[in-house]
């Protein structure tokens, strides 16, 4: 039953921590590239595309870690 | 009822992953059932006594992977073959789609070597699109969250993207242009294994994004209806009203998902195609 409690605490850590890194990073990602489509309007198309994909990559850090939590959680 | 009971002995969480586990009913899964009307019982009572040497149990993530097919067939062609030069109704938001999905997605990357891609990369995002939104369909079940659907999307990437490469700077060359050019020699030791293990890493972060994101968006919708459980229905109107915002959010999700899936296979298809930059 210990090992059992010891697994869920580990995946509310695993996506605990493993949110707190990708999240300041999204917040960076997302903040250049308001303030890019700020200064140049023109350019926000591109910038918008290049921001999801960055996002994307980002997030994708994250998910790795709610994955590893699911495994610890239904373990 | 034996059956029911040990049902409600699991917690909501419990509950919930059970959700996801395509098993045959007989052994404690939820796979059989679409829409949780159609029973596919007798169907794999019959592919079971045949013995076969793989198992191809179809469960509802099998079905909802034929329906999307086909809605993504049938809309395409639909909107593809008719009579008139401006287009109404469902054929407009077909050809919007299609025009974006075109535009902004494989002309962006490809250039004009995109036009040959377009079936491949276009057909994915439908295909994607429309898994995605069966999910969002009350009763209904999205086969993108399960891993080895996503898997085998991702491997097809794979395979198209080490084809394009090979076929497009020659067999060897694609492999030697891998790590970029004018590093210092004893670089390259390194740089090889690093850059084939990114080659690899690209369709494990797009199975897995895909995957994530939707089994994700489902398990916090359902832990939001499950607070009525854990607490009682007085919290009905403030899990009801975060469920649904959140499912609004899903729509947008399953947009968002098919758009990252196909954007980051066109920028993939480029870089095999240009290896400059």
């Amino acid at each position: 039953m210990e090992g059992v409690n010891l697994a869920h605490l580990g995946s509310g850590l695993a996506i605990g921590l493993g949110a707190l890194g990708p999240g300041v990073g999204v917040g960076l990602l997302v903040g250049k590239a308001l303030e890019g489509m700020a200064r140049q309007p023109e350019m926000a198309g591109k910038l918008q595309v290049a921001m999801f994909i960055g996002i994307a990559i980002a997030e994708s850090i994250a998910l790795y870690s709610f994955v590893i939590a699911i495994l610890l959680f239904t373990k | 009822m034996s059956a029911e009971s040990a049902h409600e002995a699991l917690g909501p969480m419990q509950q919930i992953f059970n959700e996801f586990n395509l098993k045959p009913h007989s052994q404690g899964g939820h796979g059989e059932k679409i829409f949780e009307v159609i029973n596919l019982e007798p169907i794999n009572r019959f592919i079971h006594s045949l013995n076969l040497p793989i198992d191809i149990t179809i469960n509802k993530a099998v079905v909802m992977l034929w329906l999307s097919a086909i809605m993504a067939f049938a809309l395409i062609y639909y909107a593809g073959h008719g009579r008139g030069p401006v287009a109404k109704g469902l054929k407009n938001a077909m050809e919007a789609l299609f025009q974006f999905v075109k535009l902004d997605i494989i002309d962006e990357n490809l250039g004009h070597a995109g036009k040959n891609y377009l079936p491949f990369v276009g057909g994915l995002f439908f295909f994607i699109l429309f898994n995605n939104l069966l999910g969002l369909i009350p009763t209904g079940f999205s086969a993108g969250s399960n891993l080895s659907v996503t898997a085998t999307l991702a491997v097809m990437v794979l395979i198209v993207i080490l084809y394009t490469g090979m076929k497009n700077q020659g067999p060897i060359k694609y492999w030697v242009n891998l790590a970029p050019a004018g590093l210092p020699k004893p670089l390259y030791i390194l740089m090889y294994p690093i850059e084939f293990i990114s080659l690899l890493a690209k369709p494990f972060s797009l199975s897995v994004r895909l995957f994530a994101n939707l089994l994700a968006g489902h398990i916090v919708i359902f832990s939001l209806l499950a607070l009525m459980m854990l607490f009682g229905l007085w919290l009905a109107p403030v899990s009801l009203t975060i469920a649904t915002a959140i499912y609004a959010f899903e729509i947008f999700v399953a947009f968002m998902q098919a758009y990252i899936f196909t954007i980051l296979t066109s920028v993939y298809l480029g870089q095999a195609l240009h290896p400059d930059h």
